[in-house]
């Protein structure tokens, strides 16, 4: 497989991760918060189906996605109408990263929101601070390595999902193929050589963003 | 009649807690006194406007921070109350400077430089500034909390324990510090507590607060010395407290002088000038009827009784040495020294059971 195809997947799959960490971010720091914060009637069964995602087998989370996002399910006519088709493009790729990447950063936000005194924003409204800004400028700076460690998390699954993608996105070389559908299709067509270097370059990436991840964490060790 | 300008009334109930209070005073310094689970805090938190409650009123420093009467309800964050909690809470993703920089960053604009300086100064923690919160020691992270709450400019000064988290050693320091804010700075101050000698020390008035409700308020040193509170108070420690100025030094012992010209020997040699805090035992205090034979107590201070309350065997005299001065002696010696009301007498005190408290 030439050089240009690898930079293809590789790019491709970056984007759909970036893009799918990026939309969960506020989501999944907002619900981290309510659940590490608030208590409410109810509260078990949210975090239970906020974990779904993480422990069903993503090809039934696939399935589910491509009820709600393709044209014959109910959402189908509303996609008709706005004119939107997302199965079977990288979009559908993002949205699949998202959904089972979701979990892995609400998960770590609430503990590391959890983790925090509430005292301290306390202080600062009583410091002039409201309660927006006070969040802003104390609580969410002393939970930002849990927040950046779920990210990295929910980032590194989204370059790993195959299950769920390759039902919504399809393997669509140049369109939806990324790393890990990459080499599942290789594999199938005998093209060891290719799968081999897919699965380097998954393999790279993979340690890289776990290494920041623990260097992040450990180096905030002594701060508190 | 003008209005006080404190005023607090909280009504709240929390499970079977309930805190029910009706307050107001004009001292500049309030203490509020009770034991732990009394409702002190929340009464803090309340006036803080951190709990909610189901009917409050609070003035502070003459301005109205909640009156549905008058539709006056203030959020925490525009309340302007300094408030110093019992753990200090200092951020901890900040250094001391930044700290202080972040309470001062909201403070009323003419009170910031010149507040943010004394109070650094006052507190001793220029040296501390770089540091963060956990290379302080306890003693320190307490004395930046204070000073954060001054650098924001507050209205007034809202003391949660603050001694209550340190050692022994470190609270003397701390108390002489809080002291020095207290004479220096010329805001109100509300002080939680549940050491009736912090309190003795520490305010004009003492509000004491039981179970939720106030049992007795006025002047701490008759407040917390009557026979209603008398119970409560030597449960949590009460002593004799008094605050006094050195006069003279020694190479191994000083001369204090209270306000009212009491003068006590101190087994430690003090600069003239230094402001101390003393504490002394009722039963550290010895009592002599008649001639005086030569007697090592450095202390011997002419008095006259002016209360005896004898209670289970035990009784309480009170004496005029200049200042008050209660004394712990058995029924039997009081009856032996035939004492009563206006009996001249002499105590006897060692300079070694005068504690320095401040």
């Amino acid at each position: 497989m030439s050089a240009a195809e690898l930079a293809e997947i590789t790019g491709l799959t970056l984007r759909v991760g970036a893009v799918a960490t990026a939309a969960i971010l506020l989501p999944g720091v907002a619900t981290g918060l309510l659940l590490a914060r608030r208590s409410f009637r109810g509260k078990a069964l949210v975090q239970a189906v906020i974990a779904l995602p993480m422990v069903l087998p993503p090809v039934a989370v696939g399935l589910a996605l491509l009820l709600l996002l393709g044209r014959r399910g109910p959402l189908g006519p509303l996609w008709s109408a706005l004119g939107i088709e997302l199965v079977f493009t990288w979009w559908a790729a993002a949205i699949a990263a998202a959904v089972v990447g979701f979990p892995l950063l609400a998960r770590a936000c609430e503990q590391a929101f959890a983790a925090v005194d509430p005292g301290y924003e306390r202080l600062a409204r009583t410091l002039g601070l409201s309660p927006l800004r006070a969040f802003l400028r104390v609580t969410l700076p002393l939970a930002s390595r849990g927040v950046i460690y779920g990210a990295l998390l929910a980032f590194t699954r989204a370059l790993g999902e195959f299950g769920a993608t390759a039902l919504v996105a399809g393997i669509l070389p140049g369109r939806t193929e990324t790393l890990a559908l990459g080499i599942y299709a290789r594999v199938q067509l005998g093209e060891d050589r290719g799968a081999f270097w897919l699965c380097a370059i998954s393999f790279a990436i993979a340690l890289a963003s776990m290494l920041i991840a623990e260097t992040w964490l450990r180096s905030g060790g002594s701060r508190r | 009649m003008s209005e006080a300008a404190t005023q607090i009334r909280v009504d709240l109930s929390r499970g079977d807690f309930s805190l029910d209070v009706d307050l107001a005073w004009d001292a500049r310094v309030a203490v509020i006194f009770g034991p732990s689970g009394s409702g002190k805090s929340t009464l803090l938190e309340v006036v803080l406007g951190l709990t909610p409650a189901a009917a409050a009123r609070i003035r502070v420093g003459g301005s109205w921070l909640d009156d549905r009467e008058r539709g006056v309800r203030l959020r925490p964050e525009q309340r302007r109350l300094g408030w110093v909690p019992q753990d200090a809470l200092l951020f901890p993703h900040l250094s001391v400077a930044q700290n202080l920089a972040f309470a001062a960053g909201r403070s009323a604009p003419p009170a910031a430089g010149p507040a943010l300086a004394h109070a650094i100064e006052a507190l001793e923690i220029g040296d501390l500034l770089g540091r963060r919160a956990h290379q302080l020691s306890g003693g320190e992270r307490q004395r930046v909390a204070i000073a954060r709450a001054l650098a924001s400019g507050p209205r007034a000064l809202l003391l949660d324990e603050p001694l209550a988290s340190l050692d022994l050693p470190l609270r003397a320091r701390v108390l002489r510090h809080l002291l020095r804010v207290r004479d220096e700075f010329e805001i109100p101050i509300l002080w939680i507590t549940h050491d009736p000698d912090e309190a003795q020390i520490a305010g004009e008035i003492v509000v004491v607060i039981e179970n939720g409700r106030v049992v007795a308020s006025g002047p701490p040193r008759e407040v917390l010395w009557s026979r209603s509170v008398l119970p409560l108070s030597q449960s949590l420690g009460l002593q004799n407290v008094f605050e006094a100025q050195v006069v003279e030094t020694a190479t191994h012992e000083c001369c204090v002088e209270t306000a009212r010209g009491l003068r006590l020997v101190l087994p430690v040699a003090l600069r003239v000038g230094e402001r101390v805090g003393l504490s002394l035992r009722a039963d550290d205090v010895l009592l002599a009827a008649g001639p005086l034979a030569l007697v090592s107590a450095r202390n011997l201070l002419p008095a006259r009784v002016e209360r005896i309350e004898i209670t289970n065997g035990n009784a309480l005299v009170t004496l005029d040495v200049g200042e008050r001065l209660v004394a712990r002696l058995t029924a039997g010696a009081v009856e032996r020294l035939a004492l009563r009301d206006g009996s001249p007498v002499h105590a006897v005190i060692k300079a070694q059971a005068l504690r320095r408290m401040a």
